[in-house]
């Protein structure tokens, strides 16, 4: 009697295992792998995860070497870095390379340059690097920025990103320009696959961490960049986000977009 | 009268009391999802209040519930003395301490990180804490309970443990092997991050550790719920339990196949791959067996117990129930429930018919009627059938029709609120989220089905203060002393089992097997985070400023 229900259990479990383990490692992979055109031990060294991608689908070909974005990624290291910063170092650096365009305040008289003040450490040193990489070019950021390390980045970033003084008030800035342009940045449009800027760029940098602050920053400065991210001339944003973003929206709009948020 | 009725009440109070304080912020998150304006809204205390919400619900509740209605079957269907009293009111206070710390931290807004974690979302070590302490607590549980039934087992050698009892220990065994996925994840990945000695976690390691816990976790809820349709729904029917075998071997077929599915819950994680989703899948399968085994058993015992009562025909049987009683009004309420929420439990566990509701409404339907639904109203039958034995005050008429009243409001209100949820998760409206702008005109129509739910969560609120209402006002009177309770008595099988073989009367055999069942599942899924470590996500700690 023991003997039968012993004999039960341990039969039901290992039938169930056998049956399961058959149809998952081998019968369903090598079908599928069949009508993708994978061969059957790739298929099935997929299904048991040993190697990557799917038993179904053939890994998309590309000839292209992949190439990130950017070479910034947040590692544990990376903060580190940015904790560890030297502001005193930045600011010398700043002194000597920065000070003619940016001012040691960051706040440039020249609306085609970026003010710094206000933006985050992260948001800094960001573009930066992406300057140093390639990622993003200017002609005359990108030498400026390709003969610092990654020290000397991190330590400017910290000067620049620890600026107070004369940075924008996010409760002053913004300025109402019409229902239309205050939709697209609370709720986005549907209708175009718009996200809300808002679901980034909040009234201070928002996220994720590298997100600039919009708030303050110069119209005419705003506008080049969404138009550069819409004929694809800027391209270090991270998955395509601004580009595919600023590609949808009319020449109108980026303009009003760049007023409201620059509050000018 | 029972002789640690106090250590059962303190759990099952403790456990009912956090119930009633949880349903208010259920109902108020569902006031916020609405379109109606809902007072403090806004996304942190809406996070904050699912944190206080599932925890309390699903730690908090169940687990002192469970341990609570343990230690009543122990003592009644062993009818011997509890071993180590002591370690079972320790286990008590450590648990009690434990919520209080989780609860704390929760309100503070230190921990809205949902009762699922969710890594690298690290709130305060306080939270973690304190759940660590809920679960050692239930832990001591395990080991009383485990010890119980070997004690009587050497007391009465040959005969088959009563069913309840059988029930209780597959259940704590089987928690024994479920908490052990969150336990490592918790000691090992969750508190050093959360206390600062870690500044990365393996995501894919931490969402693999908790899937292991995940679902089987949802069956040591369920357990009180099938041990009474099993052994009090047939005896307060007035008739007999269909099989005593049946009973076994659904709770032997929980204890093996509830354990190696938890992956169902990442089919949309790429760290898996899909020959192990596929065979977990299989596997879960398996578990609608003993589910199917309970309901036909249960129908089957009623039939018994209505034919017995003088029902005839097809159906006749079924109006001769003694529907006036709770239990049996229960078990009536749960399976209605239990197959609506088990029909959305198979699209859930479906490989393929997974991605239509994933991270929908949907899911969160799915387990509110299967869980708060089907087990809840049980845990109420059960608080409401052994409170007498725990009291010595006998429920009369009117408490009777009171009791009907809330199981009523209970299983109604469950569904006014999960059905429109299954429906507007099937439309795609998506789960964890605080606000819907229903001025999109795509979304717009979700508003006045939302509205319903918040209407079915505003009876389910009422149910629960009547819950209160009806045990204090028990427990409140003066002792009946002409006519004291009934000693408690379990459902008698049709046929009951004189001898039984050692296979279904143990655990020894079940283990071996859920070990191998484990390796086969989960061995390569978890060691593939070791082999080839992924890479680490940033701890992000919600409890810090900044």
């Amino acid at each position: 009697m023991d003997r039968k229900w012993r004999l039960r259990g341990i039969l039901g479990v290992v039938a169930a295992l056998t049956v399961a383990g058959l149809l998952g490692f081998i019968v369903l992979p090598v079908v599928q792998g069949s009508a993708a055109g994978i061969d059957a031990f790739t298929a099935i060294c997929r299904a048991v995860g040993i190697l990557p991608g799917s038993p179904a689908r053939p890994t998309p070909p590309s000839e292209a070497a992949p190439e990130p974005v950017t070479k910034v990624a947040w590692t544990a290291a990376t903060f580190e870095a940015l904790y560890r910063a030297d502001r005193a170092s930045g600011a010398r650096l700043a002194e000597e390379r920065c000070i003619a365009c940016h001012t040691l305040e960051g706040n440039t008289p020249d609306p085609t340059i970026p003010r710094n003040v206000g933006q985050s450490v992260f948001a800094l040193y960001k573009q930066m690097q992406d300057f140093r990489s390639g990622a993003r070019v200017n002609e005359t950021m990108s030498p400026l920025m390709k003969d610092l390390d990654d020290r000397q980045i991190a330590d400017l970033s910290a000067y620049y990103g620890r600026l107070f003084r004369g940075a924008i008030d996010p409760a002053e800035s913004g300025r109402y320009v019409g229902i239309d342009i205050e939709n697209i940045v609370t709720n986005g449009d549907v209708a175009r696959g718009l996200p809300p800027c808002a679901a980034c760029h909040q009234a201070r940098a928002g996220g994720p961490i590298e997100t600039p602050t919009l708030t303050g920053q110069y119209a005419q400065y705003l506008e080049a960049q969404l138009k550069a991210f819409a004929s694809g001339t800027r391209h270090n944003d991270i998955y395509h986000r601004m580009r595919s973003v600023a590609a949808k929206l009319s020449p109108n709009e980026i303009r009003m977009l760049a007023i409201r948020y620059a509050g000018q | 009268m029972l002789r640690h009725r106090n250590l059962v009440l303190a759990h099952l109070w403790l456990a009912f009391a956090v119930f009633a304080v949880a349903a208010v912020f259920g109902v108020w998150q569902m006031w916020v999802r609405s379109p109606l304006h809902a007072p403090y809204e806004n996304p942190q205390n809406y996070f904050l209040s699912v944190t206080a919400h599932g925890v309390s619900m699903a730690y908090v509740l169940t687990t002192f519930f469970v341990m609570g209605f343990g230690y009543f079957v122990a003592e009644t269907a062993l009818g011997r003395e509890i071993p180590a009293i002591r370690w079972a009111w320790a286990a008590f206070v450590a648990g009690a301490i434990g919520a209080l710390m989780a609860a704390l931290t929760i309100l503070s807004g230190y921990a809205s990180v949902l009762y699922t974690f969710y890594p690298p979302l690290t709130g305060s070590p306080f939270f973690y804490i304190g759940l660590v302490l809920v679960v050692a607590g239930s832990w001591v549980w395990c080991a009383i309970m485990i010890t119980a039934m070997a004690q009587w087992k050497r007391a009465n050698p040959g005969r088959a443990v009563p069913l309840a009892m059988f029930g209780t220990v597959s259940n704590a065994i089987m928690w024994l092997w479920t908490t052990a996925g969150v336990a490592v994840e918790l000691l090992f990945q969750v508190i050093p991050a959360a206390l600062g000695w870690t500044d990365t976690v393996d995501v894919g390691m931490s969402r693999t550790l908790f899937s292991w816990t995940l679902h089987a976790i949802v069956y040591f809820w369920l357990f009180p719920a099938y041990i009474a349709f099993y052994t009090m729904a047939p005896e307060a029917a007035g008739g007999r339990l269909y099989s005593d075998t049946m009973g076994r071997l659904a709770f032997i077929l929980f204890l093996l196949y509830s354990l190696p599915v938890g992956l169902h819950h990442l089919f949309m994680d790429p760290e898996h791959s899909t020959g192990f989703k596929f065979v977990q899948t299989t596997l879960t399968a398996l578990v609608t067996v003993p589910t199917l085994l309970t309901v036909f058993t249960i129908a089957a015992s009623f039939e018994v117990a209505g034919r017995l009562n003088g029902g005839t025909g097809l159906f006749g049987w079924l109006r001769a129930l003694p529907w006036h009683r709770p239990m049996v009004l229960a078990t009536g309420l749960a399976f209605v429930m239990l197959w609506f929420g088990g029909g959305g439990g198979l699209i859930n566990m479906s490989y393929g018919m997974n991605a239509m509701i994933h991270n929908t409404s949907s899911v969160t339907a799915h387990f509110h009627l299967i869980f708060g639904g089907t087990v809840v109203i049980m845990y109420f039958a059960i608080a409401y059938q052994i409170w007498p034995q725990l009291t010595g005050r006998t429920a009369d008429s009117s408490d009777f029709a009171w009791q009907r009243r809330q199981l009523w409001l209970w299983g109604i209100g469950m569904m006014v609120m999960t059905l429109p949820w299954h429906w507007l998760g099937l439309e795609g409206q998506w789960r964890r989220v605080a606000h819907f702008d229903y001025d999109d005109p795509l979304i717009a129509w979700w508003g006045k089905w939302v509205d319903v739910s918040l209407l079915g969560g505003v009876i389910l609120l009422i149910s629960a203060l009547l819950l209160i209402r009806n045990l204090a006002s028990l427990h409140g009177r003066r002792a009946a002393e002409e006519a004291p309770p009934q000693p408690m008595r379990y459902a008698l099988a049709l046929h009951p089992p004189a001898h039984l073989p050692p296979a279904l009367n143990g655990f020894a055999l079940w283990n071996a097997l859920v070990l191998v069942l484990m390796v086969a599942a989960y061995g390569w899924p978890i060691g593939q985070f070791i082999v080839q470590p992924s890479p680490a996500a940033i701890v992000h700690h919600v409890d810090r400023p900044g």
